[in-house]
């Protein structure tokens, strides 16, 4: 294995590189999965049928809540690349275990609001205006769920194994997993919530 | 302690909490809705290059010529769907 030292140790072997570049390929092909979402949502806006509007069930509080948790978790998950790219163990690991407990936070608040929206009457078979948004949610959601069990073992591997060109690259590809999902909320946020309260 | 906490992750932070902020303005404020979506519009692809670019490093090595195709073409097939959508099914009917 030929090792490159003036890169981090992420990108120090051939593998370790297209295997970056293979995730930044994925992440676009993600960005159009939610693309796809986003246009079901828009065409589907106003089309709310006898049940709720968006200005009736979105409530700013946990709205605000949730995007500070996910921006603060993409904040400490850049912090855990930066500590282990100066080779500090337990700095990646408390950074990446901070991560995990926000964004674990941040599910619980959406389920909540998940379960607020049932008792008011939106539910997937609502109206095209709800089916569209809980399915947008819910994807995001789901690769929040899914981010949480991945992160868990990463960090599993790092006690495991500590800080190794594999182990380096992998903490990487999933930090870029990560602020892809905060990406996506901050579109959330801004034209399915902001937007609907406008 | 200090090393811990480089200066242009807490740029990076401080500055996407002042993009959410000037996004809610548009809640917060009584605006046409020409105005608040120019604003959101602003805000949430700024808020996106900020985590590219800061947190995710997407320039650093001399894959970014890749990188950035791949980013540019999911965007642009993004707005595609979204644009030619509205146009087709919602902007027409009303």
């Amino acid at each position: 294995m030929k090792l490159n030292n003036t890169q981090p140790l992420e990108y120090s072997t051939e593998q370790n590189k297209i295997n970056i570049v293979g995730f930044w390929i994925f992440l676009g092909a993600e960005i159009m999965l939610f693309a796809t979402l986003f246009t079901a949502y828009f065409v589907y806006e106003n089309r709310t049928g006898t049940g709720p509007t968006g200005e009736e069930i979105f409530i700013l509080g946990p709205i605000l809540i949730n995007t500070f948790l996910l921006l603060t978790s993409s904040f400490t998950i850049g912090l855990a690349i930066h500590a282990m790219r100066i080779n500090r163990k337990k700095a990646t690991l408390a950074f990446l275990g901070i991560t995990l407990v926000l964004g674990a936070a941040f599910l619980g608040i959406e389920i909540y609001e998940f379960m607020t929206y049932y008792h008011e009457g939106a539910t997937l078979q609502t109206s095209g205006f709800t089916s569209s948004l809980l399915l947008t949610l819910g994807t995001h959601g789901a690769h929040v769920t899914f981010g949480l069990f991945w992160g868990l073992a990463i960090i599993q591997q790092i006690i495991k194994r500590g800080i190794t060109p594999q182990t380096a690259n992998k903490t990487f590809i999933f930090s870029l997993y990560w602020h892809f999902l905060d990406v996506m909320w901050i579109f959330i946020y801004s034209f399915i919530y902001l937007k609907g309260m406008m | 302690m200090k090393e811990l906490f480089p200066i242009k992750q807490i740029n990076g932070f401080v500055f996407s909490l002042l993009l959410t902020v000037v996004a809610l303005s548009v809640y917060f404020m009584d605006m046409s809705y020409e105005w608040g979506m120019t604003i959101l519009l602003i805000t949430a692809f700024v808020q996106a290059g900020v985590q590219f670019v800061i947190f995710m490093h997407a320039g650093e090595t001399k894959d970014r010529d890749v990188i950035f195709s791949t980013l540019f073409y999911g965007v642009f097939l993004a707005l595609a769907a979204v644009f030619g959508s509205l146009l087709t099914l919602v902007w027409d009917m009303m």
